[in-house]
């Protein structure tokens, strides 16, 4: 197929933008704080931002783990911009993806709480009236997961992820694809005859076990496989497209939308799973409409805290090719105690495995700052 | 009777449920059990009572709007739709679709039956809706009646929001306006002198001109001559700092595009548009690759998916797509980030009425891979600048100083005078105009 003599890529987003119109604005931003948290057994590091305007309003943002100097560098960035701006925030916070996601969806929030209607209406609308929520469980086995498999059954979740067997390079791959076959056999049957499963491949095989893996597994029904390697070769991602019909997910390290256009056009990818932490809704959104002209399906992946759900939640319900919405479900109860707290209470639960909207200005919650400050590494 | 209703009474009658005692294996399709669980489902509806808003859409109003032929080309009459809530906010779009009125006045109410109780706000729920909830996707007809009643449904959304759709699209990447550039002609190399002083004392920065001849898909030696002489013509006459576009209006065959296109390539054009028939991606790439000439089209795909081929093989620098055909605000602001995540600049099209070119400029202010605005009309806007003057009071689609000014007022930020529509009563459809070559075999315009 012949193309043009210009290839194919992302134009460079040094795009022009005109500097704020008026800092008195109403929805000019005026204030800035960050807090940098770290959740205490499991370690799980992200940054919540919140921004307030000039009227007063204020919202909150999740992003990944940040440096001081980042958050430092993206409040002077911001500073006197309107927080329907997240155009500008995208372009201008591209190279630091998790702040980029933190201040862009502090925007959404605030400018949601401050029109009194959720973030999902304003992003477009619902477009379902419930979130399909998949439990990201801790553990690397069948024995250690099966703890963290009871507390999200218990908090009514019905889809889970698994881990992949990871491959000890003695055992010879026969040997090894009965033992994943034996390991997935074992969990799903924990799960009960109602749950749902992905396989989580963490990004560590390479592509010629994950193939061999993929269709292996490809008559077990699992919903995806997730992340099976890190290699994104061309090469590389075609041995599942050529070797097996299980469903693949990726995108939790990708922060360029060229990227997964690019996996998307060359039929490497059916899940795609941007990281709350490392791409703003409004990222997500584009990526979605991409994927959607692919007929492919978008799964946020997050890894991050209870704000990042909620967040993820909203864009759930406003793309029209959304599918199910990661949730991390602490093994630890102390870990688990400083998510609810940190939102006034729990708020990752479900019903049936799905999550109702919350239709109330913003995220839906209040944000307990109080908890921010206790739990934070450094608050800027 | 309503789509709804409809089920209902099928339910009803039992004709829905799989314990019916007539139900026979032979009379099954195994719709009926789908069917029967979508009942409290379309936007508005139970269902989604505890998430949406409390607005809900009472009418849906359709306006063929038809300019003397003087004023305007014959071939497009106008179609305005209007929405109205049950909270007195109203919506206006414009599903104008040139040489098919009719058939977009009628696709707009067949989708009327979706769109009365639904809840306006959710906008990409309805284009879902009224897309794929259609079974017959996409097509002029349909895409245009989408576009007409998406575009009112952002203007709903806007002044509920108190906020210019641009702002909840992500925000203007330059508040100052929007880039565009009228349609002009020149014969001549003093008329495109004069055209050049005319166009920059308006301020304006681009125009685009036609080919000068229809053409067939092997050409001749002096229509070829021909059409690379005018281009440089133009080039003379308008000189170097004018931008200009010129559009092939998808008259030659890819090869004989192929080589207007090597020869004007050192004319440094802003894009030539439509250098072939938009159906064959394939086709039209075997033309572009012997040129860096930018490379425009689009105005006739439908939906983001009506794009996707063009954009993931690489073959175009600047999609065209139309804001009144495409699927509205919705759809144009998709194509919008697809093409940005390839490199693709965006130059919608907008050859119809006033609304479908305002809409088309929020979408651009929100885009950082814009490039240029069109609208029909030219440097001298003439009577027909008037009558959009006479409908939105204001100079709609006028430049200032080769911007169009970015509207500040929530929604779309217009007003439409249904008093002023009435003076100009839909006559019916115009096809559009045919054109023949010199032996009487069929051109394309």
């Amino acid at each position: 197929m012949p193309t043009k003599k210009r290839t194919l890529r992302s134009l460079d987003l040094g795009v022009f933008f005109a500097p704020p119109l008026s800092a008195s604005h109403p929805l000019a931003i005026a204030q800035f704080r960050a807090w940098r948290l770290k959740e205490p057994v499991s370690g799980r590091r992200y940054t919540v931002v919140k921004l307030q305007s000039q009227s007063g309003a204020a919202g909150y943002g999740e992003g990944g783990p940040a440096t001081s100097a980042e958050i430092v560098e993206a409040r002077a960035i911001v500073a006197g911009r309107r927080a329907t701006e997240t155009e500008f925030v995208r372009a201008r916070l591209a190279a630091l993806s998790a702040m980029e996601a933190a201040v862009s969806n502090a925007m959404l929030d605030l400018v949601s709480r401050s029109k009194q209607i959720p973030i999902y209406q304003y992003l477009g609308g619902p477009t379902r009236f419930k979130a399909r929520l998949l439990a990201q469980l801790e553990g690397s086995d069948e024995a250690s997961i099966a703890g963290p498999l009871e507390r999200a059954r218990r908090l009514g979740f019905q889809a889970f992820t698994m881990p992949a067997l990871q491959r000890d390079g003695m055992i010879p791959l026969q040997e090894y694809v009965n033992r994943m076959r034996k390991q997935v056999d074992a969990i799903r049957a924990k799960g009960g005859a109602d749950s749902e499963w992905v396989l989580d491949g963490a990004g560590l095989m390479t592509p010629g076990d994950a193939a061999t893996v993929a269709t292996a597994l490809d008559r077990t029904h699992l919903m995806w496989f997730d992340e099976p390697t890190s290699v994104l070769t061309t090469d590389g991602l075609a041995k599942f497209g050529d070797e097996s019909v299980m469903p693949i997910g990726f995108g939790r390290k990708i922060t360029d939308i060229g990227t997964f256009q690019n996996m998307l056009r060359n039929g490497s990818v059916n899940v795609v799973r941007p990281s709350l932490g490392l791409n703003s809704l409004a990222k997500i959104k584009r990526i979605a409409a991409i994927a959607e002209t692919h007929y492919v399906a978008v799964a946020p992946y997050h890894s991050g805290g209870p704000i990042g759900t909620l967040a993820g939640m909203h864009i759930n319900a406003a793309l029209p090719n959304s599918f199910i919405q990661e949730v991390p479900v602490p093994a630890s109860d102390r870990d688990a105690a400083m998510r609810a707290e940190l939102t006034s209470g729990n708020k990752e639960v479900a019903e049936k495995g799905f999550a109702a909207l919350i239709n109330r200005p913003g995220l839906g919650v209040d944000v307990n700052e109080r908890a921010l400050d206790a739990h934070s590494e450094e608050r800027i | 009777m309503r789509r709804r209703d409809i089920l209902g009474a099928f339910a009803a009658a039992g004709v829905l449920s799989g314990a019916s005692p007539r139900r026979t294996l032979l009379q099954d399709c195994g719709c009926a059990p789908q069917i029967r669980t979508a009942s409290d489902k379309p936007p508005g509806g139970a269902a989604f009572r505890d998430v949406g808003s409390k607005l809900r859409i009472t009418n849906l109003q359709v306006f063929g709007v038809t300019l003397d032929e003087r004023i305007a080309q014959a071939d497009r009459p106008y179609v305005f739709v209007k929405v109205e809530t049950n909270q007195g906010v109203v919506g206006w779009g414009e599903a104008t679709l040139e040489g098919k009125a009719s058939a977009a006045m009628a696709c707009v109410m067949d989708l009327k039956d979706l769109i009365i109780g639904s809840d306006p706000m959710q906008v990409e729920h309805l284009w879902q809706l009224m897309y794929v909830g259609s079974f017959y996707r996409g097509g002029p007809v349909l895409g245009s009646a989408i576009s007409g009643i998406d575009q009112a449904l952002w203007d709903i959304r806007g002044k509920v929001m108190n906020l210019p759709v641009y702002e909840l699209l992500g925000g203007p990447v330059d508040p100052r306006g929007i880039r565009g550039y009228y349609h002009a002609s020149a014969w001549s190399l003093a008329e495109a002198r004069e055209l050049r002083d005319q166009t920059k004392a308006a301020g304006v920065t681009a125009l685009k001109f036609q080919l000068p001849d229809l053409l067939e898909w092997v050409e001749t030696g002096a229509k070829l001559t021909r059409a690379v002489k005018h281009m440089e013509m133009l080039r003379e006459g308008l000189g170097p700092d004018l931008d200009f576009a010129v559009d092939f209006h998808a008259r030659p065959s890819p090869t004989v595009a192929a080589i207007i296109l090597r020869e004007i390539e050192p004319l440094h054009l802003l894009f030539a548009e439509e250098i072939c028939p938009p159906e064959n991606v394939r086709a039209m790439a075997r033309a572009v690759r012997y040129s860096a000439t930018p490379i425009a089209t689009g105005e006739r795909l439908i939906a983001a998916y009506g794009c996707a081929e063009l954009i993931d093989l690489g073959v175009i620098d600047i999609l065209q797509p139309d804001i009144a055909h495409i699927g509205g605000v919705t759809a144009l602001w998709k194509v919008s980030a697809a093409a940005e995540a390839s490199g693709i600049r965006m130059a919608p099209h907008a050859c119809e009425g006033p609304i479908g070119g305002i809409a088309s400029l929020h979408v651009d202010a929100a885009g950082p891979n814009f490039l240029a605005q069109e609208i029909c009309g030219f440097v001298d806007g003439g009577e027909k600048a008037k009558v959009w003057e006479d409908l939105m009071g204001f100079p709609a689609m006028r430049m200032v100083d080769g911007r169009y000014p970015l509207p500040t007022r929530p929604g779309l930020g217009i007003d439409i005078s249904e008093v002023v529509l009435k003076r100009y009563p839909f006559q019916g459809t115009r096809p559009f105009p045919t054109v023949f070559h010199e032996d009487g075999s069929v051109a394309s315009i």
